[in-house]
């Protein structure tokens, strides 16, 4: 009797549970069964969108876009077409998307992916459309070639994405330390005087002398600054690694100038790197795209007036920014692709620039006349958008490969490793090619 | 003259003790107070060198740019939901499991113990993946029960159950029980259960601040802001490139405020169950 | 004991069925437990395993290499590095937590002790804090320059300033410290809660016979409090060898060697450098070396006291 009164109490126990969460479930917030009741509409539609109802579009972003005021309109003006946006942090969201194409389900019909990771998604094209069957070839000639091909696989036949914003490479400068150092402080002028790296170099020997400050303070922006003027970076169109014939060159330079003393030890995004461009410990922040604005006026806000832009010897590259792409899972991929085209589109671009300060990739943008005039105060009245516009078009078509993390970070070690250890960097140097090649061997 | 210095040496252990929790507590504590101080400057203080050690002006600012960018409340109720359940759950589940091992007799049961133990062994990084796609077999995308189910999994919750009532339920009570005609249930839930409240509020704390501060599960099944717990709504305060530490400690501190209550509440539990424990001996 | 005699007398009766009945409700009871692994834990477990032979980027196809991605792990300097590092921190950061969690326990459960639930909370702060939070904290005092925290304090000893985040022992002892710090807590309310149950009387009693403080310790609260000692030994031990929250934190994604752990090795073989093939095939050779330190462990815990 016991035995089944057990039985009875355990399956009391289970439904209870199972109660327990149904009950969460619903309690979870009416907008939990509203997702539900979405997905399944979405079901329904698969059979029903002939009859012109309503399609659903899952959008994944991340960081500030600003892109839901734009979604918001394309709805008004496309009233078939719902899209749900999904923001999160950058990481999470690539995260997400990797395990949904991995394990087969869940994946958006939009997702925004970045620089960093394109090349990883290009490996499992198969995974995505291929953009070039819903028309993407007749948008290209919108977008910086560039940025275009970053979206493609090696022959060009395959187009992931569609580019969003870019991160063109100028050099932000301290207007006071450049003064004391008895260096221009107009910012073509300053430009005119450091043209060359070697000037770059006789600079930062000027600057240590006359005021005891760095020229920079992070040895990997210099680094990073004359690696993206590279051709070929760390790979080769044939995924070999080629970083001894190509970034060495930047690696010495970037020791040579870290032995001298002429270049700070503080690592990006470190609080003592913030605590720097507040008190201005440093002349010169290589490389530095347009998003490094706010970052500069979030570490630093008292400091206005004293920051100016220039361009960066020897020509700029990219740093950041995204593409727009549409996993194979979406049921309407035309669709998607009429919505994304329309928010890359030259006029959307200039939109969510000044929504949100995204840079964008249409050099159609950059021969408008309000756009040229943005100028920024706090950046001693620089005209921002015109200064990262010429960057923009000064940018090499490079390829990056799909390990390209693997090297940077090792390289980014043994750059740290000299900056802060002072150790020898041809040691550093090799100790790095050794890591790096154990975990190529393996992919 | 003896007890003197009897008394004498209890104040100087007594000055002892209390010099050494005092020392922990606030080593414990002094990154907790920090995280406040942060939350409530601005940006560029938290960054300045030497840190700032006392509150700013932003306190009110910093929450309002929280509850702008992220639906912090409904993500708090999220979280509230998940934990609760999942902390009732693994409560019942655990001490009946911890129950059988500890007291009862059958087949195969150090093997099954054991079989609980080597569970714990497995480095769980690597299940993400096919985790996640039996949750999207089970269609639990965006859903809850996605992770409260797996979180009734507690391998830890049940070898301390079993070390627990192993020591502190007396075999004879558990027989005596048995004697007077008791079902097996019942022997659990009418002599076990009330010595090992104690053992109860120690799970429940851990395994209530486990739930509500794990982020790497919740971030790969939860996609849609309605399902978001604190933690994965908290990401979103991450921006791209830029970051406002202020902002982020906000959010996080007021996280921890319903973790702290919850911990008063339980504690409460333990220190009321000792006090039973010590009328009824 | 008279007790008990009479109990078994009057069990033989139905002993059979008793015992079964027994079995069955104790099967009932840690079914749930076995019915929820099999589903969510067994099958993730199998794919790893399943892995660990292939070759496999996480995208694309898999590819059959036998034994290869083991004799890459095998053969990999840096393995073995996050290998002795693992153990290095786990007796820097786990072997102390352990003890200081036993003394703040009985300082807590003492009965002089007064606030007692303030301290209590306060001591179990650094569990509840987020990991967010404990990065920035954390990176604030182990800085590598001179004005971090924990420099300072060197300076003040007559020391010169470590750089903590690039040094072999620097990163080391850094990542234990937050281990220890954030898990002190934890420990010591498990063991407050096997301390508390351990009846006064006894206490009393050895008062009584005039044992000292010592004594009572040895003969009274190490031996009731044995199997938490074992469980919180059995449980940081496998904590600590499948470190990886801290470390991530500390050295974020570059990897360091002087800090990585076997799982963060695994979990960057994985999901930076998608070679999941050698990361399932470290995570086989950890849980292998994971089985083994735990039966040592238990073998060696059973032994105490006893």
């Amino acid at each position: 009797m016991k035995k089944w009164l057990m039985t009875i109490l355990l399956s009391l126990v289970v439904f209870s549970l199972a109660a327990c969460s149904d009950d969460s479930d619903s309690t979870s917030g009416d907008s939990g069964e509203e997702d539900s009741t979405s997905e399944n509409s979405g079901n329904e539609e698969e059979t029903s969108s002939d009859s012109g109802e309503t399609v659903a579009l899952d959008f994944w972003i991340f960081g500030s876009t600003g892109y839901q005021e734009l979604v918001d309109e394309y709805m008004e003006e496309n009233p078939n077409v719902e899209i749900t946006i999904n923001e999160g942090e950058m990481n999470d969201m690539h995260n997400n998307l990797f395990t949904s194409i991995s394990a087969g389900s869940g994946a958006p019909d939009i997702a925004q992916i970045e620089i960093s990771q394109v090349e990883k998604f290009l490996e499992a094209s198969d995974q995505f459309y291929n953009l070039n069957d819903y028309g993407a070839n007749d948008v290209s000639g919108n977008f910086l070639d560039w940025k275009w091909a970053q979206a493609q696989n090696v022959d060009g036949s395959f187009q992931i994405g569609l580019p969003t914003d870019i991160g063109p490479t100028t050099m932000f400068y301290r207007t006071d330390v450049m003064e004391e150092a008895g260096l221009p402080t107009d910012r073509e002028e300053l430009a005119a005087e450091i043209d060359t790296w070697d000037a770059y170099y006789e600079a930062a020997k000027t600057v240590k002398a006359e005021t005891g400050k760095f020229i920079a303070d992070t040895p990997k922006l210099v680094f990073n600054a004359l690696r993206d003027q590279q051709e070929q970076q760390y790979f080769n169109k044939d995924n070999e690694l080629i970083i001894e014939e190509t970034v060495k060159e930047a690696y010495d330079y970037t020791t040579k100038m870290i032995q001298e003393g002429l270049v700070g030890q503080n690592e990006l995004w470190t609080p003592e790197w913030g605590t720097a461009m507040a008190e201005g410990t440093y002349a010169t922040l290589p490389g530095a795209p347009g998003w490094m604005v706010a970052n500069v006026k979030g570490n630093a806000p008292d400091a206005s007036g004293l920051w100016d832009i220039a361009s960066i010897p020897e020509g700029a590259g990219n740093w950041g920014g995204s593409f727009l792409t549409i996993p194979a899972e979406s049921e309407y991929p035309q669709e998607a692709f009429d919505f994304i085209s329309w928010l890359t589109a030259p006029e959307q671009q200039l939109r969510s620039f000044e929504i949100a300060g995204l840079f964008p990739s249409t050099p159609d943008v950059y021969e408008n006349e309000e756009f040229l005039a943005t100028t920024d105060e706090y950046f001693s009245g620089a005209p921002t958008a015109q200064i990262f516009a010429e960057a923009a078009q000064a940018v090499e078509t490079v390829h990056m490969g799909v390990n390209y993390a693997v090297v940077d970070t090792e390289l980014s070690t043994a750059l740290t490793n000299v900056a802060v250890d002072g150790a020898d960097p041809q040691d550093e140097w090799d100790a790095a090619v050794e890591r790096i090649n154990s975990q190529l061997e393996r992919q | 003259m003896s007890e003197k210095t009897g008394s004498k040496k209890v104040s100087i252990s007594k000055l002892f003790v209390y010099l050494l929790l005092v020392i922990a507590a606030f080593l414990s504590i002094f990154p907790l107070y920090w995280m406040f101080v942060m939350a409530t400057n601005h940006n560029s203080v938290i960054n300045s060198v030497p840190p700032a050690f006392i509150p700013g002006s932003e306190l009110v600012t910093n929450f309002t740019n929280v509850i702008n960018t992220i639906d912090f409340f409904g993500a708090i109720w999220n979280s509230l939901i998940v934990s609760v359940v999942t902390t009732i759950g693994v409560l019942f589940l655990c001490s009946l499991a911890g129950f059988a091992f500890a007291k009862f007799e059958f087949k195969g049961k150090n093997f099954l113990f054991v079989a609980i133990l080597v569970t714990m062994m497995i480095p769980p990084q690597l299940g993400l993946i096919p985790q996640y796609f039996i949750i999207t077999q089970l269609d639990w995308l965006n859903d809850l029960k996605a992770i409260i189910v797996p979180g009734l999994i507690d391998a830890f919750g049940i070898f301390w159950m079993r070390q627990y009532i192993s020591s502190n339920v007396p075999d004879e009570l558990v027989d005596a029980a048995k004697i007077d005609g008791c079902t097996n249930f019942r022997v659990y839930w009418n002599i076990a259960v009330p010595v090992i409240i104690p053992a109860f509020a120690t799970l429940a704390i851990i395994k209530f601040m486990y739930i509500w501060n794990d982020f790497l599960w919740p971030l790969v099944v939860l996609r849609e802001e309605s399902s978001f717990t604190i933690q994965v709504a908290l990401r979103g305060l991450i921006d791209n490139y830029v970051r406002d530490n202020g902002m982020i400690l906000s959010g996080t501190f007021w996280a921890t405020v319903p973790l702290i209550i919850i911990f008063l509440l339980l504690n409460r539990l333990f220190i009321q169950s000792l006090t039973e424990g010590a009328v009824k001996s | 004991m008279a007790q008990t005699e009479t109990t078994l007398t009057t069990k033989k009766k139905s002993s059979l069925s008793e015992k079964t009945k027994e079995a069955i409700s104790a099967y009932i009871y840690i079914s749930p437990f076995f019915i929820l692994f099999g589903i969510f834990g067994l099958f993730p477990i199998l794919f790893s395993f399943y892995l660990g032979f292939q070759k496999w980027n996480g995208l694309g196809e898999m590819e059959y290499v036998g034994l290869q991605n083991f004799e890459w792990i095998l053969t990999d300097q840096i393995f073995w590095t996050s290998l002795s590092n693992t153990l290095i921190m786990w007796v820097l950061g786990t072997i102390p937590q352990l003890i200081i969690g036993i003394i703040l326990a009985y300082a807590l459960n003492s009965a002089l002790i007064k606030m007692k639930s303030l301290f209590r909370v306060a001591i179990f702060m650094p569990y509840v804090t987020s990991t967010v939070a404990v990065a920035i904290v954390f990176g604030i005092m182990f800085n590598n320059q001179d004005f971090g925290l924990f420099n300072v304090i060197l300076g003040w000893l007559g020391f010169d300033p470590v750089s903590w985040g690039t040094s072999w022992w620097g990163v080391k002892i850094a990542i234990s410290t937050m281990v220890f710090w954030r898990w002190v807590g934890y420990n010591t309310i498990i063991y407050l809660a096997g301390l508390q149950a351990i009846p006064n009387e006894l206490y009393e009693a050895a008062q009584i016979d005039g044992a000292t403080i010592r004594q009572k310790i040895q003969y009274i609260t190490i031996p009731m409090l044995r199997p938490i000692i074992i469980l919180t030994v059995f449980t940081s031990t496998i904590g600590a060898l499948q470190l990886f929250t801290e470390p991530l934190i500390y050295i974020g994604r570059s990897f360091r060697e002087e800090g990585i752990t076997v799982v963060l090795y695994l979990y960057r073989e994985a999901f930076t450098n998608l070679s999941f093939g050698p990361a399932s095939a470290a995570a086989i050779i950890l849980f292998i070396i994971i089985i083994i330190i735990s039966s040592i462990n238990v073998f060696i815990a059973n032994r105490i006291g006893r």
